[in-house]
């Protein structure tokens, strides 16, 4: 799985792209998980490139919120795709991870 | 010829006794079943330790000395690998409810409809054939494909197939499973007072570990929703139950909806799941509003509880609901176009459903016809529940 990252002064902005579901939900979580260092100050995961994500897409994003919430790390997703924002939506993941419209707001707002 | 399963009847009544063994006297002599007898709990226990090649016990609730939810609770503490199936009073529901808690696999209801009896054994040992294939497998670390065929077979073992039909209304139901994952499935249980639950859930990933949360799922539903009228108080207390020990955050979304057949009203609530579709007798179709809701397993109770409202329909005579899954609407076509809630809404447009299987039937025939050679990336799975239009 592809994903680009920029760190700048601890934030890691991680942007991956394509379709994620259960075919390859278990290299998204490996992509993921090496992009993410112990000493990230916040994690910024920008989905505007992901056009699709299944729920076992879905239940890495728990994995990972799951992590960084071990570490105090702020987490949080930005630039949904409308057809991914409705899943988030509808599943209530939008109640369980923090979503911003686009990454300016995301890091503008997450502390 | 395989083993018979060996079949533990725990009851106090001296009648039951003879009455099993006369009326399942061909399963026995064609060395399907072995039965055994025990009075009450203690005496159950006993047998037990003594012997650890039990498959499933059939236990009444009331009995003197050990009743049979204090032997549910003991048979954990047990390590052994069999299936308890709980015989109550009818419409004793508090009880049935405890017992599912307590993780009893089914129940039937007296007086013993022995039919019943037969299909509910059959298919808690069919279960258990597939749970231990699982278990066995896993412990052998099998090849991927290997697990999600097991997987599969679990899926299939506890998708219940004996539709409820009567002049009122009727139910039918559907699960194909995407070959590479096996995690929905739908399920119906008859409550006090005529009322039918009926649920359609969705399981995140796939695999065994998908295959057992879906078991662990698929009872806490049916637990939750025995005793409570409300959608809304039964995912709360199924969610509390899947929440309290999920280290592996898996989650299931689930449409939940009790329906009433003497009002025709139905109330539903959703964990995260698509709203249901009622199809009107004019062929027209429209999705219910949403009720909020998170997906089961990994929102904090009061969060959970914070976001969910149920809702309340009325299905007029002819009318019919329909729970689905997103395997219906992202089913995917050759040129990756998504099948898509406005063909679902307009399918009925040319005829109404007549009845649960028609629209069923409908349903899966457009979503194979759509997809054509695109393999299917998920399940689909789908539930109907057509009000008579003239009972």
């Amino acid at each position: 799985m592809e994903l680009a990252q920029e760190r700048d002064s601890g934030t890691n902005v991680i942007s991956p792209a394509g379709r994620v579901d259960g075919s390859n939900s278990a290299d998204f979580h490996e992509a993921l998980a090496a992009a993410i260092a112990d000493d990230d100050s916040r994690v910024i995961l920008d989905m505007g490139g992901i056009d699709y994500i299944s729920s076992a897409g879905l239940r890495v994003l728990l994995l990972v919120a799951q992590r960084l919430g071990g570490s105090s790390t702020p987490f949080a997703v930005c630039s949904l795709a409308a057809s991914v924002d409705e899943v988030f939506r509808i599943s209530g993941f939008n109640q369980i991870i923090t979503v911003y419209g686009t990454l300016d707001e995301a890091k503008a707002q997450l502390a | 010829m395989s083993q018979p399963w060996r079949i533990l009847v725990v009851d106090d009544e001296p009648d039951l006794e003879p009455l099993v063994l006369q009326r399942m006297r061909r399963q026995i002599r064609g060395g399907k079943y072995q039965f055994e007898f025990a009075g009450n709990g203690l005496e159950a226990l006993e047998k037990l330790r003594a012997d650890d090649t039990i498959d499933l016990v059939l236990s009444d609730i009331n009995m003197p000395q050990m009743d049979g939810l204090t032997l549910l609770s003991q048979l954990s503490s047990l390590n052994q690998d069999l299936r308890a199936v709980i015989i109550s009073a009818y419409g004793d529901m508090g009880n049935i409810r405890t017992a599912m808690n307590r993780g009893a696999f089914d129940f039937v209801t007296k007086p013993v409809d022995f039919d019943d009896l037969q299909i509910t054994i059959d298919r808690t040992v069919e279960h258990l054939r597939q749970w231990r294939d699982a278990t066995a497998s896993r412990d052998k670390l099998v090849t991927l494909q290997n697990e999600l065929d097991i997987a599969t077979n679990v899926q299939q073992s506890i998708l219940p197939s004996d539709f409820p039909s009567t002049s009122e209304y009727e139910i039918n139901a559907n699960m194909v499973a995407a070959r590479n994952v096996g995690g929905d499935f739908y399920d119906y249980v008859a409550v006090p007072n005529d009322r039918m639950f009926a649920t359609v859930a969705d399981v995140s990933d796939k695999g065994i570990p998908a295959a057992l949360f879906m078991m662990s799922s698929r009872t806490a539903l049916k637990g939750a929703a025995i005793g409570t009228g409300s959608p809304r108080e039964a995912l709360v207390e199924a969610n509390r139950v899947l929440q309290a020990d999920n280290p592996t955050l898996m989650f299931v979304t689930v449409i939940l909806a009790v329906y009433d057949p003497h009002s025709g009203e139905v109330t539903y609530s959703s964990a995260g799941h698509d709203p249901p579709v009622v199809v009107r007798t004019d062929g027209s179709a429209e999705q219910m509003p949403a009720t909020g809701g998170i997906a089961l397993g990994i929102a904090p109770e009061e969060l959970f509880t914070a976001t969910l409202s149920e809702h309340t329909v009325t299905l007029a005579p002819g009318e019919t609901l329909i729970l689905y899954t997103d395997g219906v609407s992202e089913a995917m076509n050759v040129e990756h176009e998504e099948f898509g809630l406005a063909r679902l809404l307009e399918l009925f447009v040319d005829k109404a459903p007549e009845n649960a299987e028609e629209a069923m039937n409908a349903i899966f025939d457009a979503v194979a016809e759509f997809a054509g050679e695109a393999p299917a990336s998920d399940d689909i799975t789908c539930l109907a529940l057509h009000r008579s239009a003239s009972p």
